[in-house]
């Protein structure tokens, strides 16, 4: 009921929210030169004529940019502004992570990266008439990342409804990602705020600064809306406390009422200025008000930074390889807080685009491992980030047919014996055959089985029942534990021994993205072991040898003194 | 200045040459070279000094005499102290981590290039003609050329981007999940040293179809024989070679 209307009522103001700066066009005249690189090197995604329909559009998801809408994602410049020569100068030159869009600094010289930019501004007639430069975001005031500052955003991604679409910890799983679309009616999923390596406009705190005050223009990312405008930062969380509270006192609701007056003024202000009819009094009060958004805005952006690592994981290669740790105890069980003692090991997917149908445009970025063993038992937690949970094959008004998610880690049958004898074929095997293990969402603590000579060519296994499972959704991740003896008596089943590297590998599902059979994220093959309890040895050969070098100069200065005599 | 010691010469010439294969040859002048063939050139290095010093019996012993200094003298007697402790000590460390390393998974020992079948086929049909069809247009045909490199290129841009790359580096965006990574057709080791017909083999039959030798390939190469006709080969195969500047091997050389 006490909910404030002015919440409701979100009002688009970023224009005002940044300065004015000078700015200079840094593109060169249009040339020929700019013409032929462009055909050379880019039109075959965005389209002789810029459109975005090159020949291998078709495949892509996000799609390549049609620049006769003016419309571009990644600026320095406030919404609703055309994006710098400079904005389109650093995307050519960086790429967008995440997408087809490659880096092309190693390919094309800077020169050419410029003829470039003024070849694509032709393509819309709004880079001409344009005369002013657009309004480029202010980064003054930045708040240092803190602590504090991570726990401010947080406050702030709630009350601004970020989690709507990023989710509640921010893995782009929100109610409404799913409906989600861009301008030109394709499917456009929220970004998974863990995986800063795939924000498209880089993952510097100011990147993302500018991604909030600007939008991403055409995607269902909003131009920034303060939701408790016109309050400061102590206010708004004082506001944001007093809301959720089911009874207040006289003072607290007087409190209340008082911050949601402030609040209506600001607004009121706001349309003031909006018709031009602020005095100078209410003008000031404004820009009062903007500057703390701002700061509120830097807090969130904080916030966004923690929630990933620095960097993309190293993969699952060479010394990285998924490596079980020993343990004389029980193995733990799904949610043992053992398991946040081990690194995970880190396993990227890519779409399978091998066999009809195929997988042009995964969603899901890779899958992430930890694993223990004792005396008599492996057991392994597979983890991965999916947007939707998916139990059902079903038709989704927003997504169409959607299918179940699921996972399969994939084994050879039989060991290579050395390095050198060739593997099963990574894609379920070939001649050789694999041996799978199975997991779909409908069912949360079963894992079946599965022998594969094919990709199409599985079959259930016979004797099942050497597996226990459990998997778990939350906040847009699944987490399935699997345990299993060493040794079974199965022969279709692997065995498993302590320091011998095993080949495993992938496959994910993503039923929200229409994967199924054969469409799907895949994984080439990589390694695990048992890592073998560290041996003893290391604590009596060294002393013994570094005796023995003693030794052997104590011996060698008898030798020569005697010999010297 | 004093005259450097034969000995302290020849330890500088050892040092100096492992640094040099060590550091140099790898970051400055070429690739790393590999540990194993280091420690065999560091050997020869150890027998060219031993053979230069016992040719004659004054180097012997000149080379020798600060070896026996340091072990008997009583005005060596801080170096020796040094030297009886540090030693030992390295040989603790070295075979400690030596022994404690982790176990490194099987690495992939396989040979650079397979060598391609006797016959040249696509799915069944052998090809008697192993050269591209449409090669000769360069010369007689150029307008019809440069139609087949743009259907390459737009082949190329449906197929085969997603690993190999819009720079045909082999970095597209799905080429991280690969190990090994998918080839480099901008290396000056890839175009220039295969006949045509060997790119049409390695394209439509893909890792499947990697001889029985040299394995593992771990190739994750689709068998592109069956999405993409003859022709659409042979075009891609054009347009590698025109974006990149190389022109292949030719027949008979």
């Amino acid at each position: 009921m006490r909910k404030s209307i002015y919440v409701l009522s979100f009002i688009i103001f970023s224009i005002f929210s940044v300065n004015i700066m000078v700015y200079a066009q840094d593109a060169p005249e249009v040339s020929e030169k700019g013409k032929e690189v462009y055909e050379e090197s880019c039109a075959h995604c965005h389209g002789v004529e810029g459109r975005g329909d090159g020949s291998a559009a078709k495949n892509l998801l996000p799609q390549p940019r049609d620049f006769t809408g003016g419309i571009y994602k990644i600026r320095s410049t406030a919404g609703g502004e055309l994006p710098t020569d400079k904005d389109l100068f650093d995307i050519i030159s960086k790429g967008m992570p995440g997408s087809s869009m490659p880096e092309w600094e190693s390919a094309l010289s800077a020169d050419e990266r410029w003829e470039v930019v003024a070849y694509i501004k032709t393509f819309y007639e709004g880079f001409k008439e344009n005369e002013s430069p657009p309004i480029e975001i202010s980064l003054e005031g930045k708040i240092p990342y803190s602590e504090e500052s991570v726990e401010i955003g947080k406050f702030f991604y709630a009350q601004f409804a970020c989690f709507e679409c990023h989710g509640n910890v921010g893995r782009g799983d929100g109610t409404s990602a799913p409906t989600l679309q861009d301008e030109w009616g394709f499917k456009s999923w929220p970004a998974n705020l863990a995986q800063s390596w795939n924000f498209r406009g880089g993952s510097s705190t100011e990147d993302i600064y500018k991604r909030f005050i600007g939008g991403i223009a055409g995607s269902a990312m909003p131009m920034f809306e303060d939701a408790s405008f016109g309050l400061s930062v102590e206010e708004a969380q004082r506001y944001g406390q007093l809301e959720n509270k089911v009874e207040m006192t006289d003072a607290e609701d007087e409190e209340f009422n008082s911050l949601d007056e402030k609040m209506g003024n600001a607004y009121d202000i706001l349309d003031m200025m909006t018709e031009g009819l602020a005095d100078e009094e209410q003008k000031q009060l404004h820009a009062e008000a903007m500057k703390v958004f701002q700061e509120k805005s830097w807090h969130i952006a904080n916030y966004v930074k923690s929630l990933a690592p620095e960097k993309r994981p190293e993969p699952a290669i060479g010394k990285n390889a998924l490596r079980s740790q020993y343990t004389v105890d029980t193995l733990p069980t799904i949610d043992d807080a053992a398991w946040e003692t081990l690194e995970a090991s880190y396993f990227p997917l890519v779409g399978q685009i091998v066999v009809e149908p195929r997988q042009f445009n995964p969603t899901i970025d890779s899958v992430n491992v930890k694993s223990f063993y004792n005396d008599t038992e492996v057991a392994f937690l597979f983890i991965w980030d999916d947007r939707t949970n998916n139990t059902e094959e079903m038709e989704d008004e927003d997504l169409g047919k959607t299918f179940e998610d699921a996972i399969a880690i994939q084994f050879p049958v039989k060991i290579p014996e050395d390095p050198t004898a060739p593997k099963p074929y990574f894609l379920w095997g070939g001649k050789k055959a694999v041996y799978l293990w199975q997991w779909k969402a409908s069912a949360a603590d079963t894992v079946t089985e599965l022998t594969a000579k094919g990709i199409t060519k599985a079959e259930v296994q016979e004797v099942q029942g050497d597996l226990q499972a459990e998997g778990k959704y939350t906040d847009g991740q699944y987490r399935l534990w699997i345990k299993r003896a060493l040794k079974t008596d199965d022969k279709k089943d692997l065995q498993i021994e302590p320091g011998e590297f095993v080949p495993i590998a992938f496959s994910v599902w993503d039923g929200a993205n229409g994967d199924v059979d054969t469409k799907r994220v895949i994984s080439s093959w990589y390694s695990f072991v048992l890592e073998p309890v560290p041996s003893s040895k290391r604590f009596i050969y060294p002393p013994l040898v570094a005796l023995l070098s003693l030794g052997i100069l104590v011996g060698l200065r008898g030798f020569v003194q005697r010999r010297n005599t | 200045m004093r005259k450097p010691s034969l000995f302290t010469i020849c330890l500088v010439i050892f040092i100096a040459c492992w640094i040099f294969l060590r550091f140099i040859v790898g970051s400055v002048i070429s690739v790393p070279i590999p540990n194993s063939v280091i420690v065999m050139y560091m050997a020869l290095i150890l027998i060219a000094i031993l053979v230069h010093i016992s040719v004659e019996d004054s180097r012997l012993s000149e080379f020798l005499r600060p070896i026996i200094e340091t072990l008997v003298d009583e005005n060596k007697r801080v170096r020796r102290i040094v030297l009886v402790v540090l030693i030992p000590l390295f040989v603790l460390g070295y075979t400690y981590t030596n022994i404690a390393q982790k176990a490194s998974p099987p690495g992939d020992p396989r040979d650079a290039h397979p060598s391609p079948p006797l016959e040249l086929t696509y799915k069944d049909e052998v090809l008697e003609n192993t050269e591209n069809p449409y090669r000769h247009l360069k010369k007689d045909d150029p307008e019809e050329f440069k139609s087949h490199v743009e259907n390459g290129r737009k082949v190329y841009y449906d197929n085969c981007f997603y690993c190999h790359g819009d720079h045909l580096d082999g970095q597209g965006h799905f080429a991280n999940a690969l190990n090994p990574l998918p080839a480099n057709f901008q290396d000056p080791g890839i175009i220039p040293n295969f006949q045509e017909s060997f790119f049409f083999w390695r394209i439509s039959k893909g890792g499947p179809g990697l001889p029985k030798e040299g394995t593992p390939w771990n190739s994750a190469m689709p068998i592109w024989e069956d999405h993409l006709e003859k022709d659409e080969i042979w075009d891609v195969i054009l347009f590698l070679s025109e974006y990149t500047g190389y022109s292949y091997r030719e027949v008979g050389h």
